[in-house]
């Protein structure tokens, strides 16, 4: 009985959209996409590549040189392997460049999420239900890799 | 440390210049780069590739939502199946064994590279089939004389099982899945090529961001390999793409998908023999 009830009111929706492509708000569209997007996203991987690359420095400069032939493979023995969250950021803080290196790698998946939230704030200033609930199963999506990812 | 380091990132900027000036992405040669050359396990290359993906498209994907190319409505209703087959794919990397990983990888190659020889679609059709009309699928670009031309969209269904596809190999394999994307917006929904270009380009970072969360919280990203590869990978597809205009692509192309050939061969070689 909910699924057809769920099927009713879907193809109700689908039914009061017109046969021509959603009306765009114009402006306010114009503004989300062409400037708080890029302005947001360019933030963010601002803040990444910096990170990033403060782990990287920081780990050339208080890591031993090695001899010359020292395997790549050796660079992905180390980790912050699954340190509480607390201890990983005062880590980060300190300057441990794993933990640095792992914050801006964090910082990068950020970018696709905010990209995604960005659809989703505009598909609702637009009052397009559907296309808010598919941009909010993408983002639900994302979220839940978090937890695959703990229990895979 | 610093040979390895300065090694990598050589590695990755190399990975990324010729991803771009292939059109195939940095993933298709940094994953086989990383196990063959530098002997790093399958999963943590795929976790590295992955990161590198998310990067380079970030960058990428801002001036083409800025340019409006981007069909913003099509990329988030067949992200809803590239997420899905990309958070499937993540989870299914950590429990299949790296051969069988590798073996599937060099399968991978074979059809991207054959799929980059192929003659792309270029007819677009002015109207949509009764789903993606109702769902305002449609756009309009400028034509020649800069006029605003509406294009239709049509088969959904036969798109989304693509992208399903596409979402796992990306979440399994560390790779954008950018081909099968453009493919299945181009052939199978009749996208304008530019549009299916940009927007498959939108959607690739949110499909790899998926399956790089999954390895990050998994602990499968080795931080000292993947921060290196991320940047020398973004820096390598920059200068690619500021090459590409001066480039004659067909030949580029040509040798590329040969390049893919062998390194296929040798992946699939590893893989069966257990190397």
């Amino acid at each position: 009985m909910m699924s057809s009830n769920f099927a009713n009111v879907m193809t109700a929706n689908l039914k009061s959209i017109p046969m021509s492509s959603m009306p765009a708000s114009g402006d306010e569209e114009d503004r989300i996409l062409r400037v708080w997007t890029p302005m947001l996203l360019r933030s963010v991987l601002a803040i990444s590549v910096t990170l990033t690359s403060a782990g990287i420095v920081e780990a050339v400069l208080h890591w031993p040189l090695g001899h010359a032939g020292a395997p790549i493979a050796d660079l992905g023995r180390t980790g912050v392997d699954h340190l509480p969250w607390r201890a990983f950021l005062e880590a980060a803080v300190r300057g441990d460049a794993t933990a640095t290196a792992t914050l801006g790698l964090m910082a990068l998946t950020l970018v696709p999420l905010v990209r995604v939230a960005f659809c989703l704030l505009l598909f609702l200033k637009q009052r397009n239900r559907i296309f808010a609930a598919f941009t909010a199963y993408v983002l639900a999506g994302l979220t839940i890799g978090i937890m695959l990812g703990r229990i895979g | 440390m610093l040979p390895a380091l300065t090694m990598l990132i050589t590695l990755a900027v190399a990975s990324g210049f010729i991803g771009a000036l292939s059109g195939l992405g940095g993933g298709m040669f940094i994953v086989p780069v990383l196990v063959i050359l530098a002997h790093v396990p399958m999963q943590v290359a795929v976790g590295a590739s992955l990161m590198s993906v998310v990067a380079t498209s970030a960058g990428a994907s801002v001036a083409f939502v800025r340019d409006g190319w981007t069909n913003l409505r099509v990329a988030i209703v067949l992200e809803c199946a590239t997420v899905t087959g990309a958070l499937v794919g993540a989870y299914m990397a950590g429990m299949i064994s790296a051969p069988l990983l590798e073996l599937l990888f060099a399968v991978v190659m074979l059809q991207s590279a054959y799929f980059s020889l192929r003659k792309r679609d270029t007819d677009s059709i002015p109207s949509s089939d009764k789903l993606c009309r109702r769902l305002g699928l449609g756009g309009s670009i400028p034509d020649e004389a800069g006029r605003p031309s509406r294009y239709g969209v049509r088969n959904l269904p036969g798109g989304a099982a693509l992208m399903l596809a596409a979402g796992v190999m990306s979440g399994l394999l560390g790779i954008g899945s950018g081909a099968l994307k453009v493919i299945a917006m181009d052939q199978v929904m009749h996208l304008p090529l530019k549009v299916s270009s940009a927007t498959s380009n939108f959607m690739i970072g949110v499909t790899a961001g998926a399956g790089a969360i999954v390895f990050l919280a998994r602990g499968d990203v080795a931080p000292m390999i993947a921060a290196p590869v991320a940047l020398g990978v973004t820096i390598g597809a920059v200068a690619g793409s500021k090459l590409l205009p001066y480039a004659r692509v067909p030949w580029l192309r040509a040798g590329f998908a040969g390049i893919l050939l062998i390194v296929a061969a040798e992946m699939g070689w590893r893989a069966m023999s257990g190397v």
